[in-house]
């Protein structure tokens, strides 16, 4: 699996992925998962990454980014969903329309 | 304002890519270099529902072109805030994803979407981004930095779809390897 941004939790963060994948692959895929199961290894992750958010300063950008999710969270939560992600935040309504 | 947009349908089955993409950017990955970091902020279990929500922090290393660098300064680690939602009674994961860092300049929003192909054993994949330029000024400064920024993001949709396809064909070999060795075992 792929790196931490902090070094220092990289341990934890690799007990924790190990497990969550297979609970992914053998139950929640499945359908037979009734808990996340890797809950308890992934607080000890949080613990640590937690830490390293503050030390860096990040922890307000991602609270700013999580408020602009909110409408997507309304959209992909429900049991049927649509199909695009959708921002309040930052339109510009002079911007031009051009597709790639 | 640009969009850029994709789609491609992988040789896999949804459970395969759905797996798999959390994954996307470990060792086996040789196409995502630019990726150095990704983060699990928080995970939940719908139960009523059981979608699975997760949010993770994507950190990205990638030199920027030199002119660019007088907006956005020589910084050249950006993060990339990302909320997805599995939902396996639908079999689709939507992934939206925006900018952190240096978004008071830019705006990148993204969606992809993995959802189950029309026969068995294949996946949709539909990714569409919206890049604003956000600072004032000249439109046609804004129109630059909007252009290299989908030039960047085009070129990285393209590896990450290679290096994605390297990640599920190795995995299919090792779990068939995993199958022979259990056989042998028993």
């Amino acid at each position: 699996m792929s790196a931490s941004f902090a070094p220092e939790c990289n341990e934890v963060k690799e007990r924790y992925d190990t497990c969550f994948l297979k609970w992914y692959s053998e139950k929640f895929i499945r359908g037979t998962a009734k808990e996340d199961e890797c809950e308890p290894l992934f607080q000890k992750y949080k613990t640590c990454l937690t830490k390293a958010l503050k030390d860096k300063g990040i922890e307000s950008m991602i609270e700013e980014a999580r408020a602009d999710n909110k409408e997507n969270d309304v959209e992909f939560m429900k049991p049927s969903s649509g199909a695009k992600c959708k921002y309040n935040s930052q339109e510009d309504p002079r911007s031009q329309l051009i597709s790639v | 304002m640009k969009i850029f947009s994709a789609r491609h349908e992988y040789n896999y089955s949804w459970e395969e890519v759905s797996t798999n993409n959390w994954r996307k950017y470990c060792p086996w990955n040789d196409k995502a270099e630019h990726v150095i970091g990704v983060d699990v902020l928080s995970r939940s279990l719908d139960k009523s529902t059981g979608i699975l929500r997760t949010e993770r922090l994507i950190t990205c290393k990638q030199a920027l072109p030199s002119w660019l660098k007088s907006f956005f300064g020589s910084n050249d680690t950006s993060l990339v805030y990302e909320v997805s939602y599995v939902n396996p009674r639908e079999k689709s994961v939507t992934m939206c994803s925006q900018n952190l860092t240096w978004s008071e300049l830019l705006s990148v929003q993204e969606t992809v979407r993995y959802t189950a192909g029309n026969s068995p054993g294949k996946t949709n994949f539909d990714q569409t981004a919206k890049i604003i330029a956000l600072c004032g000024g000249w439109q046609k400064i804004k129109n630059s930095i909007e252009e290299a920024t989908v030039d960047r993001f085009s070129k990285n949709a393209a590896k990450g779809r290679e290096g994605f396809e390297r990640v599920l064909a190795i995995s299919r070999e090792a779990f068939a390897e995993q199958c022979r060795q259990q056989k042998l075992v028993a």
